[in-house]
């Protein structure tokens, strides 16, 4: 009896140590404002690399107070549906008010932007550039990525003495295929299919050109040389 | 035959073959180097640039390199005013020793075509074809192109003290396209027209001896043959075959220009689906 009673003590000792270190430890990562998860984060790219985890840090949750000239000013609730219809284009935090915006990623809204020679090429992440939460609209006055500064505050980082002009370069540059970039950047658009047109042009005046001559100097009989120089060196 | 008999004609002087090798050394480093960037995600890619040393050597290489050919192409502009004949100038330049393009080009062009088809006897060439003097100028328009949107890239601060930053965006695509276009037109049209086609096969070495097969000339150009016999000029242009060690080394030369540029060509269309454009 008193074995079973000592037994009891020990694993009612050891509950309580246990729930006790659980208590003690620090809460789960998952609550924390690092991002915690390698695996639904970038995938294979975090693999790959391993120093996206570092930047990616989940938004503030306060109400900034945003203004909008001749829009709207003061206070923002957080609400879904009002975030479909905001401007964003100036505001202090540009993905307030979005929908689990706190567990989504980048690249689940901005999956053209990931494919660009910085990200692509120079293994950029989002943060390196567009820096930590909250990400100020690129038109907000105080942004980083306001034109204005641009250049001294993003682009200096890596590309040392850029000027204003500089970094007017279009990163996040639109396929310049698609029919939408007459739109959104002409000069581009006209570019590529002037030089799309030339290219074209060439292959499909030589292409088959090329390949009907090979065809028809594979079938022509072969001459006597020496009998039609010698007719030649007659004249 | 006696190796010392004249069985040839004089195509190219020394100084004309020399900016060919040089052109042709620099436009397939110029074709690796540059594949070897667009290609940067693929192991064909990454690997093509460890040759010159690695993703960033590659563009130190392909700048260097193409600011010779920019120059190159200077010193040869310079080199055509020395060789216009000036005293019949301007009828001079639309001769048939010209590589400007004349309208017996154009009619050479449908009935060369028309020949392929079997509806016509073969174009009676002159001492340049049609798509020689192609070949010719589109080195002049390919090299004015890249080079401009080239240096425009390799020194963007400067360049964008003159013109706004998404100027080297629209630099970038020109480049990209216009040096896809020549590398196609070359690892394709040109090898194939000037070294695989039956006429020529396996290498036309006339670019490599500086002279070419009287009896292939005669077949193909029996207008220039012509016009230099009944001018009595025949017999001061023909010249005898090289030397067997310099032949060799044009084989040689040629062969592995060609399988490089083939394997450029290859590389590329293959792991063309894994890159980001």
């Amino acid at each position: 009896m008193k074995k079973k009673t000592a037994i009891r003590a020990v694993l009612f000792l050891c509950a309580a140590l246990l729930v006790a270190g659980i208590m003690l430890l620090p809460p789960p990562a998952a609550a924390q404002d690092e991002v915690t998860s390698a695996i639904r984060r970038y995938k294979d790219r975090e693999v790959s690399t391993g120093y996206y985890e570092e930047y990616e840090v989940k938004p503030r949750r306060e109400s900034p107070f945003v203004e909008i000239p001749g829009v709207r000013r003061g206070i923002f609730r957080y609400s879904p549906a009002a975030a479909k219809v905001r401007i964003r284009t100036r505001l202090a935090d540009s993905h307030q008010g979005i929908k689990f915006y706190d567990n989504r990623r980048c690249e689940e809204c901005h999956i053209e932007q990931t494919r660009d020679l910085h990200t692509v090429r120079a293994n950029l992440t989002c943060r390196q550039c567009h820096g930590g939460e909250p990400i100020a609209s690129n038109a907000h006055y105080y942004s980083p990525m306001n034109p204005i500064r641009r250049h001294a505050y993003v682009c200096a980082k890596c590309h040392e003495g850029s000027s204003a002009s500089y970094a007017g370069y279009v990163v996040h540059e639109p396929n310049p295929a698609l029919a939408s970039t007459f739109k959104n950047f002409p000069v581009l658009a006209v570019a590529f299919w002037v030089m799309v047109a030339i290219a074209v042009g060439t292959f499909v005046l030589f292409l088959p050109h090329t390949v009907l001559w090979g065809i028809r100097e594979l079938f022509m009989k072969k001459e006597n040389k020496t009998s039609e120089s010698d007719s030649q060196d007659k004249d | 035959m006696s190796p010392t008999a004249k069985t040839r004609i004089k195509r190219f002087t020394p100084l004309q073959r020399l900016f060919h090798l040089l052109l042709m050394l620099a436009f397939l480093t110029q074709s690796a180097t540059g594949l070897a960037r667009m290609y940067g995600q693929t192991p064909w890619g990454h690997n093509l640039g460890a040759l010159f040393g690695g993703y960033d050597a590659a563009r130190t290489v392909h700048i260097y390199v193409g600011i010779f050919m920019i120059s190159g192409m200077a010193v040869h502009a310079l080199y055509m005013l020395f060789k216009i004949n000036w005293r019949g100038f301007p009828g001079s330049l639309f001769g048939p020793d010209s590589l400007l393009p004349r309208p017996a080009d154009i009619k050479h062009f449908f009935q060369h075509i028309g020949w392929f088809l079997g509806f016509s006897q073969p174009p009676e060439f002159d001492r340049w074809g049609y798509w020689e003097k192609f070949d010719y100028w589109a080195v002049f328009w390919g090299i004015t192109i890249i080079g401009i949107t080239g240096l425009i890239m390799a020194f963007p601060y400067f360049s964008t003290r003159y013109m706004p930053g998404w100027g080297l965006n629209v630099a970038f695509w020109i480049h990209r396209i216009e040096a896809l276009l020549a590398m196609g037109h070359l690892f394709i049209i040109h090898f194939f027209i000037a070294h695989l086609r039956r006429h020529n096969f396996p290498m036309d070495h006339t670019m490599f001896e500086g002279s070419a097969d009287l009896e292939a000339a005669r077949h193909e150009r029996p207008a220039w043959i012509s016009r230099l016999r009944q001018g009595g000029e025949l017999d001061g242009v023909l010249v005898s075959e090289a030397m067997p060690l310099q032949r060799v080394l044009g084989y040689v030369f040629g062969f592995a220009a060609v399988a490089a540029g083939l394997f450029l060509l290859i590389g590329a269309l293959v792991n063309v689906r894994y890159i980001s454009w």
